[in-house]
């Protein structure tokens, strides 16, 4: 009985060795079949939307779309639109294993660095140019769409990073304007800090997303993150961008801590300063902050005042039951009317330049701050192996600030990291 | 692998309380209670922040009592017209997972421990296998799977991968494995046959480790988020824990009274369980007329 | 029937006692035994049709990604993906910040596993001598499971606070000057570790709450008559017949903390700088870029991890007899 126990299992093992070997045998990277480089949008049928369009969407902005497609539907009565709300949390598992089973919606809010993986599994159908004007959108939030030069969505909501400041405090130490450059701003920092604010500017320093706040940096400098298919992320624009980065902690102007709830030490003085998006600016209210204490400011600019521009994307799938249903809802989301009626819903910025012309977006002094700063915004690369460039990124600048790691070894362990990672082409 | 307890004869009906009659009785309970406090505040700090708004959540340093109670959160999120779907939904799978293993995990597990048959070694390394496999692992082509069999979007579909689990046979195979033998072998004498043994003789000695099984998954199924993420599609199969997340985290920001009283929600219903069944843990293995 | 059933019970108390694990097994079956061997199947057999469906093939599929170079662009069409042999494992072993996570694992479950295996013990211990307000100490040290990590962290951040933390503050009481703790890469770990313990004691006490009721009374009693004191009872006649619950928990808390990975990723990310990144953080983030074969193969290199330890726990605390 032993042994055919033991024989048993042996061949079990075996059989299942066979298996395995057996489906691997079928495997192999045919180049050929690689990424769907260039694919040509095909067109959208003309016509009202018919059927039922199911769509995914994330968030407080999936939860008012139910609101807006009622105004769809009212064009196109014979079309439904059902919307399904996911969790951020793990949205971007969900996408991921909808595609791997061939099991997706029609159409999906997508965050825009989730772009170049999902569009590079060739799940996400070209944006078809009949139906979308790429002109009428913002460049920044547009390119996010651009996989290997096609598009293959279209920018729904975006946000951009600008510079949060306490006036009062600024004020106090002579700084009547916001800062136009990159000595403006260390002025700014200092001042504050002399004014009593306990540090001057909160920067990220390390940790998950840092190269957010530091990338602006990087690009106000002239620096460029790839060249064709390369990186250039050892560049001198870097190394400076790095050093002047970093010199805010050497010259104890910023806390070398992750600050959880940036508002509340914006408010009692402890940080006098901080790079965010436009969801802070409720926080800050929230929080105690007065009106005429602070106020947001664009980019100082070295080379130039870019910033960072992230958001959300909508794509169709290509297993999607209704593609021109989904394509035409896509564009209806994407009229400035209907940017502007969202908006006033969820206060997500549009992403269309004519949305900001009328309406508060236009009269809001602090809104408009986020619209300038729109025309000079970047995205990073749309590769799909940016998130673990991104995490290089963040773990050598968190080594340069508190291990002490020279600017210029920190570039250069990138520009090797991320080359050893490759762009997932 | 069975195992003899040491004194052969049979267990005397035990008596549950006054075994030892120990003079720092008072300093235990001291102790005891300093312990408490250390694990009960982090609880209580999330049931009173789930009367707080946002904004004082987000104040440092963070406070204790509410500044101006609120029941806003709660209202939020009962006032969701699908939250009896949710909440429906996540009764029905953890009940159904919870009865699943009760049973299945049991008739395994003493399999295991008591029965001799040629697949014991085989079963209990597939048993231990499973339970050592990181998860993250096999969750795409477990949802491969599942999608290709049809069930994404069903009850079965959330229910069945859990229905039976190794952590559960293991549990009923140790705990079952500390019974004495003697009481099959006599129940055997008698003429009773293998399935009157493992339901009238064995099961109702298994009080502590059912109970200890019962809360152990209700809990892990009543938290579980990834699955029932990616296997349902729709709203209306959702389950409590992925509408919380829905509500509350957002893409750049979280909202902390919304969240907190979620997971106050969330906690809820396990502990009301593990009260319900905190009896059969310390009940006696009593057993009757073996003598 | 009954006739079957006597000449069964001649053989079970010997070869039985032997356990699965020496050749004094005989060869013949009797028709007692099939029925046992046929009842054994039949009961294992829900477990063993679920395995079949959904648990054989994943992990099969899994280790075979392994060996292959498939990433998340690849999910359409998985089975066109590079075959790489073994360079995902080689690559893995060469990187260091993987042997860093192994490092912290590895620390983590030394120091972890006694420390909570020991609180929990000397928790149900303790309960279970107090005659009243059990049940209101048993939920209260379970609450620990059942508080959301969220809430849980915020108030260990603030306990650990390197300025206004309530253990900094008590320190200074003493005229100690404490550490910074999570944004010390010395201080870090054992931070993340007693918040573990803190988490998983309850668990474990409900378990070995079970297991001291299979206790029978008059074993410690009569110890007590033969004048062994309350800790040579609890050493020599307690732990022994607690070994198998012992087994249990040792086996699946160790299970538990190999793949330790909520505490880290909530508190402090896998920071600062790599000191609380564990093997489990690491293999999600890989699967978070997208790597798939690359993941996977560090999910197998933790499988023989768990594999390799539970082995020897086994080994170490095996019933006799």
């Amino acid at each position: 009985m032993i042994t055919n126990r033991r024989a048993r299992a042996v061949t079990l093992a075996t059989a299942a060795g066979l298996a395995a070997s057996l489906a691997l045998a079928g495997c192999g990277r045919d180049d050929a079949t690689d990424a769907p480089a260039g694919a040509a949008p095909s067109e959208v049928a003309e016509g009202a939307a018919e059927g039922t369009i199911t769509v995914w969407a994330m968030g407080a902005e999936g939860e008012q779309l139910d609101a807006i497609a009622e105004g769809f539907m009212a064009e196109n009565p014979d079309a439904t639109v059902e919307v399904t709300p996911v969790p951020w949390d793990a949205a971007h598992d969900k996408i991921a294993t909808a595609i791997a089973a061939g099991d997706t919606p029609d159409v999906s809010l997508v965050g825009t660095t989730w772009m170049g993986e999902f569009a590079l599994t060739g799940a996400l159908d070209a944006t078809p140019t009949d139906l979308i004007d790429e002109t009428a959108f913002f460049d920044g939030p547009w390119s996010t769409t651009v996989v290997d030069d096609t598009s293959y969505g279209v920018p729904w909501y975006t946000e951009t990073r600008v510079l949060y400041y306490r006036t009062d405090l600024a004020e106090q130490a002579g700084i009547t304007e916001p800062p136009a450059n990159w000595d403006e701003l260390k002025a700014l920092a200092e001042g504050v800090q002399q004014s009593g604010a306990e540090w001057g500017i909160y920067l990220q320093p390390g940790s998950t997303g840092a190269w957010q706040t530091f990338m602006p940096f990087a690009w106000q400098n002239g620096a460029e993150l790839v060249e064709g298919e390369e990186f250039t992320l050892d560049t001198p624009e870097m190394v400076e961008a790095l050093e002047f980065y970093n010199s805010f902690y050497a010259e104890g102007l910023a806390p070398a801590e992750a600050d959880v709830a940036i508002e509340a030490s914006f408010v009692d003085n402890k940080v006098g300063a901080f790079f965010s998006g436009p969801w802070h600016m409720s926080l800050i209210r929230d929080a105690g902050g007065e009106d005429g204490t602070w106020t947001v400011a664009p980019m100082p600019a070295q080379d130039s005042g870019t910033s960072f521009v992230g958001g959300g994307d909508l794509v169709v799938f290509k297993d999607a039951e209704n593609r021109d249903g989904g394509w035409k809802f896509v564009e209806y989301l994407s009229r400035p009317e209907v940017q502007q009626e969202f908006y006033g819903l969820v206060s997500a910025l549009p992403t269309t330049s004519e949305a900001w012309e009328t309406g508060e977006l236009a009269e809001d002094a602090m809104l408009a701050t986020f619209g300038d700063q729109l025309e000079d915004a970047q995205s990073p690369p749309t590769i799909p192996t940016w998130e673990q460039v991104a995490s290089v990124i963040d773990a050598e600048i968190e080594k340069v600030i508190k291990a002490g790691l020279p600017p210029a070894d920190a570039a250069s362990a990138i520009q090797a990291g991320a080359e050893s990672i490759g762009t997932g082409n | 692998m069975a195992s003899t307890l040491a004194p052969a004869p049979a267990l005397a009906p035990a008596v549950v309380t006054d075994q030892r009659r120990t003079p720092g009785r008072p300093s235990l309970y001291v102790a005891l209670s300093l312990g408490l406090v250390v694990m009960i505040a982090p609880f209580v700090w999330m049931v009173l922040g789930s009367f707080k708004s946002d904004a004082e959540l987000r104040q440092t340093p963070p406070t204790l009592w509410p500044m101006s109670p609120t029941m806003a959160n709660y209202a939020e999120l009962f006032d969701r017209q699908n939250f009896p779907i949710y909440f429906g939904n996540s009764v029905l799978v953890a009940v159904v997972v919870t009865l699943g293993n009760v049973v299945f995990a049991s008739t395994t597990g003493y399999a295991l421990a008591k029965l001799k048959f040629g697949g014991t070694r085989l079963v209990f390394a597939l048993v231990l296998a499973t339970l050592m496999v990181p998860g993250m692992a096999t969750f795409i082509p477990q949802f491969v799977l599942v999608s290709n069999l049809n069930l994404t979007n069903t009850y079965p579909g959330l229910i069945l991968p859990f229905l039976v689990t190794p952590i559960g046979i293991f549990l009923m195979r140790q705990f079952i494995s500390g019974l004495p033998d003697e009481l099959i072998h006599a129940a055997r004498v008698d003429g009773a046959g293998e399935f009157r043994i493992f339901f009238r003789i064995i099961m109702p000695l298994c009080g502590p480790a059912l109970a200890t099984l019962a809360i152990l998954t209700f809990f892990a199924s009543w938290n579980n988020f990834l699955w029932p993420l990616v296997a349902a599609q729709s709203e209306d199969k959702y389950t409590l824990p992925i509408a919380l997340a829905l509500f509350s985290i957002g893409q750049n920001r979280a909202d902390y009274g919304l969240l907190l009283a979620g997971a106050t929600i969330v906690a809820l219903p396990v502990i009301a369980v593990f009260l319900v069944l905190q009896r059969y843990f310390t009940q006696g293995v009593a057993t009757t007329g073996i003598k | 029937m009954t006739a079957a059933a006597t000449t069964g019970t001649a053989e079970p108390a010997t070869a039985r006692s032997r356990a699965g694990n020496g050749p004094a097994r005989r060869s013949g079956t009797s028709p007692a035994r099939r029925r046992e061997s046929r009842a054994a199947w039949i009961l294992c057999s829900p477990f063993l049709a679920l395995f079949a469906v959904f648990t054989a093939g994943p992990v099969l599929a899994a280790f075979g990604m392994s060996f292959t170079d498939i990433r998340s662009t690849d999910l359409r069409s998985p089975l066109a993906v590079g075959v790489v042999g073994i360079e995902n494992y080689a690559q893995l072993l060469g990187d260091d910040r993987f042997w860093r996570a192994v490092t912290n694992t590895g620390i983590f479950v030394v120091i972890g596993i006694p420390l909570t295996m020991a609180c929990a013990l000397a928790a149900a211990v303790g309960l279970n001598s107090i005659p009243r307000l059990r049940g209101l100490f048993r939920v209260g040290y379970y609450l620990p499971v059942v508080t959301s990590i969220v809430a849980a962290a915020v108030v260990w951040r603030f306990l650990l606070q390197p300025d206004s933390g309530l253990l900094n503050t008590a320190l200074g009481w003493i005229g100690v000057d404490g550490p910074r703790w999570l944004e010390d890469t010395t201080w870090a770990l054992p931070s993340i570790i007693a918040m573990a313990v803190w988490r998983n004691l309850g668990f474990l006490m409900v378990v070995f709450l079970a297991g001291l009721q299979t206790i029978p009374n008059e074993v410690l009693e009569a110890g007590q008559v033969d004048g062994a004191s309350r800790w040579q009872r609890f050493r020599y006649l307690t732990l022994p017949l607690l070994r198998p619950t012992l087994l249990f928990g040792a086996v699946i808390t160790m299970i538990g903390y190999l793949q330790f990975f909520e505490e880290p990723f909530v508190m402090t990310q896998g920071g600062p700088l790599d000191s609380t990144l564990s093997i489990s953080l690491y293999v999600y983030e890989q699967f978070g870029f997208g790597n798939y074969g690359f993941a996977s193969a560090a999910s197998y290199v933790l499988f023989v991890l768990i594999v390799g330890v539970t082995a020897i726990q086994f080994r170490l605390l095996r019933e006799k007899g």
